[in-house]
């Protein structure tokens, strides 16, 4: 009988809790400074682009522009915009969303991922695999590593990086993780062989530039990798 | 004998009562999972075409399909029962602003709310601005309580039925809706991943970035500015950037050795939690927006990333592999307190804390190695398996209302982008294009 005090609290509170957006959200339709926003966005562009400071993320500065206003009997005109065809008046957010890059950029990868990966067939150098959810070295990959440290070692003036690749499965961000592990597994099993640490860098992919892209056992083992590459540009 | 039965039964419908209400407080929030839900029973009458007004596409009618972007979003807010009109006998080209006598024949059906309107283009020219009425009528006050007058742009007639889907919402919930948000998203060009934003429901997917590189994990900010992401510089760092989405500039938030990953900016926009593992293996730090202050809040000697902030701003869950296989663990936001929160499976991760504070969902490996979907409270008491079959499920992201888990999937083959609801049922594909889509993340309400 105890429970029967205790249980409309959760209820009440529920339903409070419930209708308590309703409270705050009829508060803020009436605020909504669109010219005070603006010019705060035009503030934040002017100091953007660089590392140094950048904007406030704040909900200070959030967008009220886009407010619902409810239904009237003698309803006003709304007008809206975006959808890449702002007019004048615009009372909806939608803002162009556009691609912003260096037209160049991704030329510039291309082409240093080529040279990159003709570097590194010219150099010999061998992967590392490894089994399913895991970051030891099997015996085949110390084979691998025991020719590629002897490569490394006669060609001092070589920078190295050490990509740790895994299959599909699992999630994007742990596979990170799990990628790191694997070239940092490799790292210190180059630097046991007797490799300048100093040559050596890692960086994960996790799952994401996978070497093939099927679905099975065949796929995922050539993708649970650590990839030996020479470095070329920055 | 017939009093002691008469108190035996009333105590037993007492008990039930009691348990009623009980189970009804547990789940009180999650109301979408609640077979007794009672969604308000709405009709859409029709938005009729005016003066032959033809879309973009041709051939199909304005009004036609505002109707249908508008019969979606009200079958997906999950607070309406869309009500089949047919046989109510509404004629949605005779209805005006006033109440029209066949609604009584609807309501004595059950039917609680009526909508219709019109749309059409002023003139004959394709460049004239769209206009579009709807009209609300509610059986309760048996009156039109209102209505919304829409111009614009051909292009925006999707956003018309959105914006008019919210206001309905909004009139019987006192909350936005979710048919105006949005979902940013990694999606495969060439052999880099870019980010791209889109509309709720899949449609005008934009390009937002183009490094030609990787850009991965990207979350909004609070106030739908903003995406923080993770994007590897010249392929051999990673930087988190900061990217505004209505002009493209970018800043560049953490930029240190090792991984930089899985960034997360707190409910009030103060903070941003994020994994690093430029001091050794991955640890969460949490960095002041303001000051660029950064505070470490954990040390150990397992990978922990994947911080989601509780909508209180005061927990985090996240995923650590302190214990040998990936788990989701609770952290305060000052890095105390920490506790393992998930003990079902040896794979739990990329936590996602529901915007009601209730549910965490996140990826979880079941007996048959399948990566599927899973719910648990944070107490966790109660945990659910959200997804089945095959195919990896990943990254799954709230709606704002909390009523729907977006998430990608390579059930299909490919890797595309899902939507669920939180109690398992409408299960609906959103990408359809594209060759690898991920990482969906799914805007605050407007």
């Amino acid at each position: 009988m105890k429970t029967l005090v205790v249980t409309p609290l959760p209820v009440i509170l529920g339903v409070l809790l419930l209708l308590s957006p309703a409270c705050s959200r009829k508060a803020v339709q009436s605020g909504g400074d669109t010219r005070a926003l603006q010019e705060e966005m035009a503030r934040g562009g002017a100091k953007g682009g660089t590392s140094s400071s950048f904007p406030d993320t704040s909900l200070s500065g959030k967008d009220e522009t886009s407010s619902l206003r409810g239904f009237d009997r003698n309803p006003l005109e709304e007008r809206l915009g975006g959808g890449g065809h702002n007019g004048n008046g615009t009372v909806t957010p939608g803002n162009t969303l556009m691609a912003k890059s260096d037209p160049g950029g991704a030329a510039r990868q291309l082409a240093e991922i080529r040279a990159e990966q003709t570097a590194s067939t010219a150099a010999g150098l061998r992967d590392v695999f490894f089994t399913y959810d895991s970051f030891s070295i099997t015996d085949e990959g110390r084979h691998a590593l025991t020719s590629d440290a002897e490569w490394i070692k006669s060609n001092p003036l070589v920078q190295l990086k050490i990509e740790g690749h895994c299959d599909e499965r699992g999630t994007s961000a742990y596979n990170l993780v799990l990628g790191e592990k694997r070239a940092k597994a490799v790292r210190n099993y180059l630097v046991e062989l007797g490799v300048v640490p100093q040559h050596l860098s890692v960086v994960s992919y996790g799952k994401e530039r996978p070497f093939c892209t099927e679905h099975g056992e065949h796929c995922y083992s050539m993708n649970r990798r650590g990839h030996l590459v020479v470095k070329v540009g920055k | 004998m017939t009093l002691r039965t008469l108190v035996i039964a009333g105590f037993c419908a007492m008990v039930g009562l009691v348990w009623i209400i009980e189970s009804g407080a547990a789940d009180v929030f999650l109301e979408a999972a609640r077979p007794d839900f009672q969604k308000i029973p709405l009709a859409i009458a029709g938005i009729e075409n005016l003066g032959g007004a033809e879309s973009p596409e041709g051939r199909v009618k304005l009004g036609s399909r505002i109707e249908e972007v508008l019969k979606t979003d009200v079958r997906r807010s999950l607070v309406f029962a869309l009500v089949d009109v047919n046989g109510l006998g509404i004629k949605a080209g005779q209805l005006g602003a006033e109440p029209d006598p066949s609604f009584k024949h609807a309501v004595e059906n059950g039917v609680s709310v009526v909508v219709w309107g019109r749309a059409g283009i002023k003139s004959g020219n394709k460049d004239s601005d769209v206009n579009m009425d709807g009209y609300v009528y509610d059986a309760g006050n048996n009156e039109v309580v209102g209505g919304k007058r829409y111009v614009g742009s051909t292009s925006v007639v999707r956003l018309m039925a959105h914006r008019f889907a919210d206001e309905l919402v909004f009139r019987y919930t006192g909350e936005p809706g979710i048919a105006r948000t949005k979902i940013a998203y990694v999606s495969e060009l060439g052999s880099a991943r870019e980010l791209f934003v889109m509309d709720y429901d899949g449609y005008d997917p934009r390009q937002l970035t183009a490094d030609g590189f990787l850009n991965l994990m990207p979350r909004w900010s609070p106030d739908r500015r903003f995406l923080v992401f993770t994007t590897y510089r010249n392929r051999n760092t990673q930087d988190i950037d900061l990217l505004e989405l209505a002009n493209g500039k970018r800043w560049t938030l953490v930029s240190q050795g090792g991984l930089n990953i899985t960034p997360a900016l707190s409910p009030d926009g103060n903070f941003l939690a994020y994994s690093s593992s430029s001091e050794g293996n991955a640890e969460l730090y949490r960095m002041d927006t303001h000051t660029k202050a950064v505070q470490r809040l954990t040390t150990n000697a397992g990978g922990d990333l994947s911080p989601s902030w509780a909508p209180s701003g005061r927990e985090l869950a996240f995923t650590s592999d302190r214990s040998g296989g990936p788990q989701v663990f609770l952290i305060s936001a000052d890095g105390s307190n920490v506790r393992r929160l998930t003990f079902e499976g040896d794979y739990n991760a990329a936590p996602a804390w529901s915007p009601r504070g209730n549910w965490i969902a996140y990826v979880c490996r079941t007996p048959r190695k399948e990566y599927k979907l899973c719910l648990i409270t944070p107490d966790g008491q109660k945990r659910v398996q959200l997804t089945t079959g095959p195919g990896v499920d990943d990254s799954p992201s709230w709606s704002p209302d909390g009523r729907h888990i977006v998430f990608s999937s390579t059930a299909d083959g490919k890797s595309h982008i899902y939507m669920i609801n939180t109690d398992g049922k409408d299960l609906e594909r959103i990408t359809f294009t594209g060759t690898h889509n991920s990482a969906p993340t799914w805007s605050p309400a407007s």
